[in-house]
């Protein structure tokens, strides 16, 4: 599957951006037959919740 | 994607319902459909694209200029009034799930023969999984986006006469467009601006808010708290020095009343003090009394407007309009019997039936009667507390002036024991008293200052309230912060990454279709040790080499040149590993015989699924035979020139 291929090609990266782009590409291939895609909020809402956990990752390693 | 099975309904000259299975198998996965010019492949070819698109999505065209999709047949049948429906109807399989497709176009058969046609046609995408289950797909228009995007299908979906264009030498942006959409170079592309976009807002935004504001709030608060801080001590310390003072007070007065001299004095003073405490407690109660009265005196302000809604009542009450004689519901029965009250009839315009109207006209509605009644009486209530009101703050005032009065009298014999003690002949006893009146001052002082201070520390309590409210709202600003600076981190390191991998991602995908193009070509080329190699450039210029090491693509033969169009689309499909079928429409009408032969023999195998729409002559002979053992359904198009219909025929 040449989606597969595009989830290898980003194998070397952090999980947290690995998701991001992966959750984007998907984004992107359902609106594709767009000229003008209005993808802003979904990107945003990935990336949020990709945030969340970063943030509370982070307070966790602190309080231990 | 793997088509399975196609039904189309009055859909141009197929006429009714009419099915194709498609061949779907390992071994036999090529459906062939014959048919001669004009018999219906086109149509057959248009019914497939109009159903997975319609006639276009978004800015891309899929259907312009063919006409009425409608079967005219169907129309000229129907009678005024009645329904027409055209609808397709396409099943196929995808990784693993199967999805059912159905456009329908409807239209209204009007008097003149016509057929008002609906404004859209209506599109749904059901997905059975593999329980058996099926499901309504929400986003369908996504949904084909993700199984075979629209701008992606004119390279699996394709007119076969017209896919040379990718060999012309003016068509390098053609070639970098069909990579850029096939191999999903062009969403890689799109997320990586998408994403620099959402960054340089989230920078943006956090530009506008400010780190120091909590430090600042929190430096606020602890300044108010060490204010607070001195201010207990220094009230302890005032309270600790108060104490010694009323103790040395205490002591000199314990003397005073040992002393034979000043005995009756102290005394005296003793019960004018005691005296002195009760009417200042007394004094704080009655200001107490009238502060509360003061406040809940509200409606003495509203006493006129009481008064003069109570003359208006008491009016109408001794006029008889409230509570009337009558209830209004009496006097209208006696007006629709248009009877008298003593039951006599009276005529209409009569003076009963006049003296009747004016009842109803001046009295009130009976609800509105016992409301207004209520309201008197609660009107008088409030009149009565009012004057109650009054008296109690009179008579609260005349205490308080009669106390201030007992009051001063008070500290007057109080200055008056003292003056008499400062003032005898026995130093012991005048120096006792000047020493009690500095310690009464330092007392008084401490009470003053210790005043100030209660003044200071709630000053500075009431802005660790304030404060805290705001350093909860700058905490949360600043968690949001944290999180905003999260995002704009991760978004441009997702951006950066797509960027970092997007060359290398290019450069690969663009020499694998070069190879598989070289590969592909080489197979189906007869001429196959004339041409040398295929390149395709930085610049994703398609390039044939000629033996010599010239590029020979400027003296390609149309046929050699849609040979090397099909090399190229094959080799994307396979270098996409993207399962999708090859829809052909007339893929051999401009090569000669050795063409369609290589072609015939090695497209079976290098497409998932092949449906081939044909002529008679396009495949005969030794094409036929090379692709005898993959076809698994054959069909053949029959035009009825009696009708203008075409049947189609299952072959095998």
């Amino acid at each position: 599957m040449h989606k597969d291929r595009l989830n290898n090609l980003f194998e070397s990266f952090d999980p947290a951006i690995r998701n991001i782009v992966l959750g984007v590409l998907d984004i992107e291939q359902e609106h594709i037959s767009m000229e003008k895609p209005r993808v802003k909020d979904h990107i945003n809402d990935i990336i949020s919740v990709a945030a969340k956990k970063e943030v509370e990752k982070l307070a966790e390693e602190e309080c231990s | 994607m793997k088509l399975e099975r196609i039904t189309i309904e009055n859909f141009r000259q197929y006429f009714g319902k009419q099915r194709v299975d498609f061949a779907k198998d390992e071994q036999k996965r090529v459906t062939v459909i014959h048919g001669i010019n004009g018999a219906g492949k086109t149509s057959f070819f248009l019914a497939i694209n109009w159903c997975l698109y319609g006639k276009g999505v978004d800015n891309v065209k899929v259907i312009d200029n063919v006409g009425e999709l409608m079967s005219k047949e169907a129309a000229y049948q129907a009678v005024a009034g009645e329904t027409v429906r055209t609808s397709v109807d396409l099943s196929f399989l995808h990784n693993g799930e199967r999805y059912l497709v159905r456009r329908v176009l409807q239209g209204i058969k009007q008097e003149d023969g016509t057929v008002r046609v609906e404004d859209s046609d209506s599109f749904t995408m059901m997905r059975t999984k593999a329980d058996g289950q099926a499901e309504r797909i929400n986003n369908p228009v996504g949904t084909m986006n993700s199984i075979l995007p629209v701008n992606v299908r004119e390279y699996f979906l394709f007119d076969g006469e017209k896919i040379d264009n990718f060999a012309k030498p003016e068509a390098a942006s053609q070639v970098k467009q069909a990579i850029y959409l096939v191999l999903k170079l062009e969403i890689l592309e799109r997320s990586r601006r998408h994403l620099e976009a959402v960054a340089a807002d989230y920078r943006k935004e956090l530009k506008n808010k400010s780190g120091q504001e909590l430090r600042e709030l929190l430096e606020q608060e602890e300044k108010a708290r060490a204010e607070i801080k001195k201010v207990k001590e220094r009230t302890f310390e005032l309270n600790q020095e108060k104490e010694s003072a009323e103790n040395k007070v205490a002591d000199i007065d314990k003397r005073l009343r040992e002393m034979e001299n000043t005995n009756t004095l102290q005394q005296q003073r003793d019960r004018i003090e005691r005296e002195l405490k009760q009417r200042r407690t007394e004094m704080e109660e009655v200001v107490s009394i009238v502060r509360d009265l003061a406040t809940s005196g509200y409606f003495v302000v509203a006493q006129p407007a009481i008064k003069k809604a109570i003359l208006l009542l008491e009016g109408k009450r001794a006029r008889g309009e409230i509570p009337s004689n009558f209830r209004q519901q009496f006097i209208k029965d006696l007006l629709d019997k248009m009877i008298c009250v003593c039951g006599r009839p009276f005529a209409d315009g009569s003076e009963e039936h006049r003296a009747l109207l004016a009842k109803i006209s001046h009295g009130l509605p009976d609800a509105l009667q016992d409301e207004a009644l209520n309201t008197c009486a609660v009107l008088q209530a409030f009149e009565q507390r009012t004057e109650k009101n009054k008296v109690d703050v009179d008579s609260a005032m005349r205490r308080r002036a009669e106390l201030v009065d007992i009051i001063r009298s008070l500290e007057a014999e109080l200055d008056d024991v003292s003056r008499q003690l400062k003032g005898s002949p026995l130093e012991e006893i005048s120096k006792l008293e000047r020493n009690r009146e500095a310690f009464q001052a330092d007392i008084q002082d401490f009470m003053l200052e210790k005043g100030t201070l209660k003044e200071r520390e709630d000053k500075f309590a009431k802005q660790i309230v304030d404060l805290k409210k705001e350093i909860d709202r700058a905490r949360r600003e600043e968690k949001r912060e944290v999180l905003l600076s999260t995002k704009l981190d991760l978004a441009q390191r997702a951006a950066d990454a797509i960027g970092e991998m997007y060359q290398t991602f290019a450069d690969d995908m663009r020499e694998k279709i070069q190879e598989k193009t070289k590969e592909i070509f080489k197979k189906l080329i007869w001429k196959e040790s004339h041409f040398q190699d295929v390149k395709l450039g930085q610049d994703f210029n398609l390039e044939v080499i000629d033996r010599y090491g010239y590029s020979a693509r400027p003296e390609l033969s149309a046929g050699e040149r849609q040979v090397l169009s099909l090399s190229f689309i094959m080799a994307m499909s396979r270098t996409s590993d993207d399962e999708a079928p090859l829809v052909m429409d007339t893929p051999f009408g401009r090569l000669s015989s050795n063409h369609r032969n290589a072609i015939a023999e090695h497209l079976p195998v290098l497409a998932d699924q092949l449906v081939l729409f044909v002529t008679d002559e396009e495949l005969r002979d030794e094409a036929r035979q090379n692709l005898e053992s993959r076809i698994g359904a054959e069909y053949r198009l029959e035009f009825s020139p009696r009708t203008s219909c075409t049947e189609i025929v299952e072959v095998r």
